[in-house]
């Protein structure tokens, strides 16, 4: 009898593990692969003009290619390494400290931005950077996924509370700390961890009518906080309104010269005029705006379409994640994305007034693309612990 | 407990799935709208932003166009351009910055540390030395230098250097004539530039293998002058040789056709060197940008024949003795009595002669130049008839000739004329006038009465000097004196010659006609003259008239004494240079 048991529950396990082989989304891989690679592509044609006429960069064409190419190795790496350790890794407390890795990262990343904040590389005008050793790493990127793995944390600790505006509101009072620090130098990516947390709090709460109405109030009180705030903020809404006669206004101008000569089907990959000198640092924030002159209308939205192919394959993950954590996680980083890709486009195409947000994996940045990917490894590890059907 | 955990579970999903898809929604709707915005800019803006965008990569870069050559009337080249070249450096293509410098510095004989500051400034080009001749620049081109352009260009230059300066003028750096003839026909010398349009980078580099549009210079026209350089060499001897003589401060000399207005010969010594206009030519070193420099420049291009006027004094009796003629109120055999001084209402106006000349008539009058003579016949045309023909011979107007900054003539206005002023005019004084404008009046006095418009320029002609446009001038009037007034100027002018006080202007051979004039410059009592004598030849038909006029000679000023040689010398040469046979 005991051994029928055994027998039975043998079986049963092997038929358990024979039907819930585990997933993984390799279409999702393969599109974040394609995405990056076409991301070097771009840097290298929007470049090479750069970084072969400055001595600084020893009049190296492939400079920047090289750089973001190493990142990007790194970042694969990481990406298919994280992609095969349980994301629930998070939730375990860590030996000696007695505290979770989310808590950790939490803290860690606060931590880093503190010491950005005095020991920073100072690049035109704002401390963004730190410095160890030949690296150079941006803390605002790793504070990005230190939020999404933070706020996964604190709602999957109390689902409930977030039926309440209450929960919103303790979410953000942790959230506030990084924020903060990363506001002080950075407005932008301050905006963006804003909206990711805010995200989350908003897929995990059933009062979707509660955001509904922050989000108008917010914007209502960010449009007069503009327009009653400081000379410079109130200088922005003038650049985007009067973007070609404004003094100011020449980078995103320069961008639209760049956007306009694409037409159609673009002027040919290498081709673009505007990467000659005239638009600034064309591989940073602009570089969509190469992308439109160079493959013109038509690749402009294909790449929009690989976003929103990419984004949908983070969304089926997330409503298919095995738990709430997983699926929280993978939320955040498909806010995470998909705000960059959106004010990213709308300040290119002078849609919105000017800040510098770089487009996902395709903007030059190593800190950025290695914390994309490691993201894109988070969400393939949820994904992975999807049982099959 | 399982089946509760599974339909939370089931639950959390369901709302779960509506957060996200809300949140897929809303990004779906903002790429919509970018991705129609992108279409909005690339397809519906695309002309307005690529029309800027297509200004700022395009750069110009000028092809200057030849400039029109200037010609002699027998097509001697007066005003040409050399072939030159600019040198100039782009930063950031320069690979050797040591060696450009030293050989720059070198074969342009330029300062090595001002070689340095232009090679080593971050520009996208810097030039460092223009109108480097074509040997030099040939040279520098051979170094095969990295990032040194050697650029084409051409220069205006003048083969006789200081030849009839104040008339040719010359021209600025861009191409612009600053004074002079070079003025006069500007647009018609200076050409279409042509232009390069090529793309560049926004450091101003020009992208390689980008399609070039050319835009071909069109060469301007060249101009035929009236002038002879044969002639006006010779004028520029005398007129050199007698300055040098009389250590007068300056001598001028024209000489022109009075049938027509041709000015074969305008000179006024001391010349300057158009080939280095901006140097004085007395040698004196000056700073060209101040005032002071200016200034001293300025009165070195002035052309004293146009732009300046003087009293003529009694050359000026030609015109009163013709109008008298023509007004009938003289004849040749009317007498007159020369105690010494005539008394005009309260004033006593003296002759040059301080004994009188005695009793005169006429004729004897203009050859002795007789100062009371003139201002009786001056008085016996009265102010409104000597005003007709001031009118009539121009003298009021300025001739229009062919160069800029023509002086009008100063004279009393008619209403303030007495009988004093009236006398003074009459024999040359108290006004004053440019001596090309007393040459134009006398010459249709004794040409038939034609009037004429002095003039340099008479043809327009294509670089390649085959089809010539001739430039017309406007002859306002044929019956300025008649005939017969002419003929009797001629004969009373060359009596001047053969008995009176013009005597040196004869020459063995030819009938010259001529008068002299002395004036005493403004303020009187510095001593300071003009000795000036007009003259003209063969006298029955007079194809030659020219003027000396030579300012503040040093000891005798009389210009019977030092004008007149003048123009016999010049007549001697330049009447059969003419082909103009003796008998």
């Amino acid at each position: 009898m005991a051994r029928a048991v055994t027998e039975r529950a043998k079986r049963a396990r092997r038929q358990e593990k024979l039907r819930s082989h585990n997933y993984y989304d390799y279409s999702l891989l393969i599109l974040v692969m394609f995405i990056v690679a076409f991301g070097l592509v771009m840097i290298y044609s929007s470049s090479s003009y750069t970084a072969q006429t400055a001595a600084k960069y020893n009049n190296d064409a492939a400079y920047f290619l090289k750089r973001q190419a190493a990142c990007a190795v790194i970042g694969i790496v990481a990406m298919l390494a994280i992609s095969k350790i349980n994301y629930r890794l998070l939730l375990k407390r860590l030996p000696i400290i007695r505290i979770t890795a989310a808590t950790f990262m939490y803290i860690v990343a606060c931590l880093l931005q503190i010491i950005v904040l005095f020991v920073g590389v100072d690049l035109n005008g704002a401390k963004r950077w730190l410095k160890i050793g030949p690296l150079q790493l941006q803390p605002s990127e790793i504070t990005k996924v230190a939020v999404i793995i933070f706020t996964a944390y604190v709602i999957y600790l109390a689902p409930k509370m977030m039926d309440t505006y209450r929960g919103y509101v303790k979410v953000m009072i942790f959230m506030v700390i990084p924020i903060a620090l990363v506001g002080k130098e950075n407005m932008s990516t301050a905006i963006v961890l804003f909206l990711i947390t805010t995200g989350i709090c908003f897929v995990a709460s059933r009062k979707k009518m509660f955001y509904v109405v922050a989000f108008i109030s917010g914007t209502v009180l960010g449009g007069l906080y503009l327009i009653l705030g400081d000379a410079f903020r109130m200088q922005r809404i003038d650049i985007w309104l009067n973007v070609e006669t404004h003094p100011y206004g020449y980078q995103i101008l320069q961008g639209l010269y760049a956007i306009a000569s694409g037409g159609l089907f673009g002027t040919g990959l290498g081709e673009s005029m505007q990467k000659l000198g005239f638009i600034p640092e064309s591989y940073n924030d602009m570089i969509f705006s190469i992308v439109c002159e160079e493959l013109g209308l038509c690749g402009a939205i294909i790449v929009v379409l690989l976003f929103i192919l990419l984004l949908w394959r983070i969304f089926t993950i997330a409503i298919n994640a095995p738990d709430l954590y997983g699926s929280l996680l993978c939320v955040g980083v498909l806010a995470h994305i998909a705000v960059q890709v959106i004010i990213n486009i709308a300040v290119v195409t002078n849609s919105i007034p000017s800040t510098g947000i770089p487009l996902p994996f395709i903007s030059y940045g190593g800190t950025s693309v290695v914390i994309l990917l490691a993201e894109m490894g988070m969400v393939l590890s949820v994904s992975n612990q999807i049982k099959g059907y | 407990m399982l089946a509760v955990s599974h339909s939370r579970d089931r639950n959390v999903k369901t709302y779960h799935r509506q957060g996200a898809m809300f949140i897929i929604v809303i990004i779906l709707v903002s790429s919509v709208f970018l991705c129609g915005r992108l279409a909005y800019i690339m397809l519906y803006k695309a002309d307005h932003y690529g029309v800027m965008a297509e200004k700022l990569h395009e750069r110009e870069r000028a092809i200057k166009a030849k400039r029109g050559v200037l010609y002699d009337r027998n097509g001697t080249v007066i005003a040409g351009n050399v072939s030159v070249s600019t040198i100039s450096v782009i930063h950031s293509q320069v690979k050797e910055p040591e060696r450009v410098i030293s050989i720059l510095s070198s074969e342009l004989g330029i300062d090595e540390a001002e070689v340095r500051k232009k090679v080593e400034k971050v520009s996208s080009r810097e030039k460092i030395k223009s109108n480097v001749s074509k040997e030099i620049s040939d040279k520098i081109r051979e170094y095969n230098l990295t990032g040194v352009m050697v650029d084409e260009d051409y220069k205006r230059y003048y083969p006789y250097s200081s030849l009839a300066s104040h008339v040719i003028g010359f021209t600025g750096a861009d191409n612009q004539g600053i004074i002079g003839l070079e003025v006069t026909y500007d647009s018609y010398l200076q050409g279409t530039d042509g232009a390069i349009l090529t793309l560049t980078t926004a450091g101003g580099i020009e992208i390689e293998n980008a399609a070039e549009d050319r835009l071909e210079p069109v060469p301007g026209s060249s101009i035929i002058l009236s002038l002879d350089v044969n002639i006006q060499q010779y004028a520029e001897q005398a007129a050199l040789k007698i300055m040098e003589q009389k250590s007068a401060k300056s001598v001028s000399i024209i000489m022109m056709n009075p049938a027509n207005g041709e000015i074969y010969a305008m000179v006024s010594v001391p010349e300057f060197d158009l080939n280095n206009p901006f140097k004085l030519n007395t040698g004196q070193d000056i700073d060209a940008s101040s005032a002071e420099g200016m200034k001293l420049l300025n009165n070195m291009w002035r052309n004293p024949c146009i732009s300046d006027t003087y009293e003529p004094g009694s050359t000026f009796k030609i015109i009163t003795s013709a109008a008298a003629l023509e007004e009938g109120v003289v004849s040749l055999n009317d007498t007159f009595s020369c105690p010494g001084y005539i008394t005009v209402e309260d004033r006593k106006i003296r002759c040059h002669k301080a004994g009188g000349h005695g009793g005169e008539n006429f004729v004897q009058g203009i050859m002795n130049s007789c100062n009371p003579v003139f201002i009786t016949v001056g008085l016996r045309l009265g102010v409104d008839n000597f005003y007709k023909y001031l009118n009539r011979f121009e003298v009021l107007k300025k001739t229009g000739v062919d160069l800029p900054g023509e002086a009008a003539t100063i004279m009393h206005k008619k209403e303030n004329v007495g009988a004093v002023e009236l006398a003074t005019v009459s024999f040359g004084q108290s006004f004053q006038i440019t001596p090309l404008r007393l040459m134009t009046s006398v010459s249709s006095i004794i040409n038939g009465g034609h009037s004429i418009t002095p003039h340099f320029g008479i043809g327009i002609t294509d670089s390649d000097a085959v089809n010539i446009r001739k430039i017309e001038y406007k002859n306002n009037n044929d019956n300025i004196v008649t005939e017969e007034t002419t003929k009797t100027m001629r004969y009373l002018l060359e009596a001047v010659v053969s008995e009176g006080t013009g005597k040196k202007a004869f020459i063995e051979g030819y009938h010259v006609a001529a008068k002299t004039g002395t004036s005493e410059k403004l303020p009187r009592r510095n001593n300071k003259y003009i000795a000036s004598c007009l003259g003209f030849a063969p006298a029955d038909n007079p194809q030659v008239m020219a003027l000396v006029m030579i300012d503040e000679p040093q000891g005798i000023y009389y210009g019977g004494t030092i004008a007149a040689p003048v123009i016999a010398e010049l007549f001697d040469n330049i009447l059969p240079y003419r082909g103009i046979e003796k008998n």
